[in-house]
């Protein structure tokens, strides 16, 4: 019998790893690109002359930190990051709040908020920038005028770009928000709600104490999928401002494919792409820490 | 050009399994074996490399567009297979560079031309014709004829390496297939009804723009706007150097930059304030095709930009200006000469390449007499790069309408004088978007034209010494 069992545990030993192999590969998969940009960002890499190769520990992060441009596309993609997941999540909260309250044609309309989610970033985008048009055709500018407003110069002025851009992605990505709140109000539990009725408790009070509290693991998992996207903002503005107008619209992600895929300076753009994965990470690793503490406490 | 989706267009694949299909039926369609007999007048043998495959990278362009249907003919003639990739222009770019950089191959005839050339040939990326030229095994140069090119468009695709210097000399990189030089388009209608005159220098320009917004009631002018170099490289880039008499360049021998010039100073603040006080609201927005829709539409009253864009101004289906438009040369400098810019698209060949005599062919097929002037008078490939294409009777009836023949008068006139405007050099990308942005920061009043200039000239200068380019 012995003789028999011993292939079998060895079979056995083999056992974890192969299980875990797919695991195993697909990390490597995942960690070779990103070890390979950081090693890049390392060095002095430009496609056009190879012969310039070489190590260069942080000389290119010591060049991103003289770029002027830098601190504009830092306060940038920060200062966009914020304000649009912040609008996003409190527009997402209410279209939320109005599908899941018993309103006419409720079916229709969640089928319909769908759809931006559909399109591709690059057509949404060209799809506003049509519909933007500061002069004649634009049929923005043409509803404005019926209120008396405008024509406003949307995407062609520093004043308005950013806005643009902010109305462009948060139609894009409103429905993506509110589906995540959506689902969090349904799987919301009865008790609560049946105390506070019985309380008496106003609809505000109800929302403030109760709704909001018991959703906010969901508001913060939304935020946090919105902070990493937005963060990394890239296909609205390339196909819109392309960073302009003036570097109104100036962001990492942007700067980082200017340096690396059109002046063909791999070295720079990957410090560029460091920066704003460090950033990404250090947003991410801050919020799920706070969806976890916020998890735990709403736990029923 | 604009969208940025990874659209690989393996439609190669479907075209060699069409051809599968195609190549048998070819020789007993007429018409087809007749157009074969046509190169086989060549003395030299077609089949010589029958069986071999190429893979050639597009740049999503109109050329491209005349070019593919063209291209079962070149397998049925060969017998070598072609696969395609085509890709909008950012992403060809960066593609194209990174298969250059690692010699891999995957891309054997390319999309080149004069100033991506710059790129591509320091490093040892690109292949000289000439030897294939010479060789009578592979070209009959009594049937190719090489100098039926307009000549200004094989001394642009010429080149010794040498930075700031060095177009028109050493070999032979690429071969022309089309060719753009800038011209004024303007809205003869309009300047007739509201009795403007058609300006010849930049300062009559700027109130030939005025009067039309006031007039009008449109656009003065469109223009390319965007934070990068395509803002750069037509209207502005030409008026540049007719303002200053085609003596001034933007970088000097040592590749010193030379945005700081009086000159430039002051057509650049001619330019800014132009397009800020009559131009499109959203020209910092503004590319070359929503220019180009803007003028059709009717909606500007002049365009400073590529010539060959008549196609779709006189085409009554894309435009609502066809038959209005006049045709004239950009506005001179204080001698009195317009020096306009000059682009050409390219064939030439990957060092990598593993069939280079099979790439030969395709391009000798492609820029043969009978291929371009098909590409044109069947397939609307503007502007012809060959004179007997350009005289071809055909050609003629289209593009001589145009404009009531001043279309044709006028990109005569420009291509004696229009040349490549840049200076060689392999950053042209990072200097045309440096010199964009400061041309926003004056736009907005952010710095002055001095300021401006002076804060690109610094920019480029850096980076410059950075990578060893300057001496």
């Amino acid at each position: 019998m012995g003789t028999q069992r011993a292939p079998a545990r060895r079979r056995e030993a083999w056992l974890p790893y192969l299980l875990l192999a797919p695991g195993l590969l697909l990390l490597v998969g995942m960690l070779y690109p990103f070890f390979l940009g950081a090693y890049y960002s390392l060095t002095s890499y430009f496609l056009q002359y190879p012969h310039l190769f070489r190590f260069v520990w942080f000389d290119n992060y010591g060049k991103l930190l003289q770029d002027p441009l830098f601190g504009i596309s830092l306060r940038f993609t920060i200062g966009y990051a914020t304000v649009a997941v912040a609008l996003q999540v409190i527009l997402g909260l209410g279209v939320a709040l109005l599908l899941n309250s018993r309103i006419a044609g409720r079916g229709v309309l969640r089928a319909t908020m769908l759809m931006p989610l559909m399109m591709p970033p690059v057509i949404t985008a060209l799809m506003w920038k049509i519909m933007m048009a500061a002069t004649g055709s634009g049929i923005l500018n043409y509803l404005l005028s019926w209120i008396g407003v405008g024509p406003v110069n949307w995407l062609g002025s520093v004043d308005f770009a950013a806005l643009s851009i902010l109305i462009i992605d948060t139609w894009g990505n409103l429905p993506f928000v509110s589906l995540i709140l959506l689902g969090g109000l349904q799987s919301l539990p009865y008790e609560p709600y049946e105390a506070a009725l019985v309380d008496g408790a106003s609809r505000w009070n109800v929302f403030r104490y109760i709704t909001l509290p018991l959703l906010k693991p969901f508001i913060v998992l939304a935020a946090t999928f919105r902070v990493m996207d937005a963060l990394r903002i890239f296909d609205v503005i390339y196909a819109t401002t392309v960073g302009g107008p003036a570097d109104a619209t100036m962001n990492l992600h942007m700067r980082a494919f200017w340096q690396a895929f059109q002046w063909y300076s791999m070295g720079m753009g990957m410090a560029y792409a460091m920066v704003l994965l460090l950033l990404v990470f250090i947003a991410s690793y801050v919020l799920m820490g706070y969806w976890k503490r916020a998890a735990e406490h709403t736990t029923v | 050009m604009m969208t940025r989706s990874r659209l690989l267009l393996w439609v190669g694949v479907f075209g060699v399994a069409a051809l599968a299909c195609l190549a048998p039926m070819g020789e007993a369609v007429a018409g087809e074996a007749a157009g074969l007999a046509y190169f086989q007048q060549a003395k030299i043998n077609w089949r010589q490399f029958e069986g071999q495959k190429l893979t050639i990278g597009l740049n999503k362009h109109p050329y491209t567009e005349s070019l593919l249907p063209l291209i079962p003919e070149f397998e049925a003639l060969t017998g070598i297979k072609v696969e395609y990739l085509i890709l909008p222009e950012n992403e060809y770019g960066a593609k194209l560079t990174a298969d250059l950089s690692q010699q891999r191959g995957e891309f054997t005839v390319i999309m080149a031309g004069a100033m991506r050339n710059w790129g591509y040939v320091p490093p040892g990326w690109m292949v000289p014709l000439d030897d294939f030229l010479k060789n009578p095994k592979l070209t009959d140069p009594a049937w190719f004829k090489l100098e039926d090119f307009f000549p200004s468009l094989i001394a642009a695709n010429k080149w010794n390496g040498k930075f700031a210097g060095g177009t028109g000399e050493g070999p032979l990189w690429s071969i022309p297939v089309m060719s753009e030089s800038y011209i004024l388009a303007y809205r003869k209608d309009l300047f007739e009804q509201h009795k403007i005159k058609v300006p010849r220098t930049y300062e009559e320009m700027a109130e030939a723009a005025r009067q039309v917004k006031q007039k009008a009631g449109i656009d003065g002018l469109v223009a390319r706007g965007t934070a990068n170099f395509p803002t750069i490289a037509t209207g502005y880039l030409s008026g540049v150097k007719s303002y200053t008499d085609g003596k001034w360049a933007e970088l000097d021998g040592k590749m010193n930059a030379q945005f700081t010039d009086p000159r430039v100073i002051r057509f650049s603040q001619i330019w800014t304030d132009m397009l800020r006080e009559s131009g499109p609201a959203n020209w910092a927005n503004m590319t070359w095709y929503d220019g180009m829709e803007t003028f059709a539409a009717g909606q500007a009253g002049m365009y400073p930009d590529c010539d060959f864009f008549a196609a779709t101004y006189e085409d009554p289906k894309k435009s609502k200006i066809a038959g209005k438009v006049g045709y004239a040369l950009l506005p001179a400098g204080p001698a009195g000469t317009t020096y306009s810019g000059l682009f050409t698209w390219a064939l030439g060949m990957s060092k990598a390449t593993k069939n280079k005599e099979a790439a030969w062919y395709f391009i000798q097929w492609a820029t043969s007499p009978r291929t371009l002037l098909n590409a044109t008078v069947e397939y609307k490939n503007y502007n012809p790069s060959r004179l007997s294409v350009m005289n071809d009777p055909r050609t003629q009836k289209v593009m001589g309408g145009w404009g009531g023949g001043e279309y044709l008068k006028t990109v005569q006139e420009n291509l004696k004088t229009a040349r490549i405007a840049w200076v060689p050099n392999p950053e042209r990308p990072r200097l045309g978007d440096t010199w964009a942005r400061a041309l926003h920061e004056m736009y907005f009043k952010r710095l002055t034209p001095e300021q401006a200039l002076q804060r690109a000239n610094d920019e480029v200068n850096k980076v410059f010494t950075e990578i060893g380019l300057r001496k």
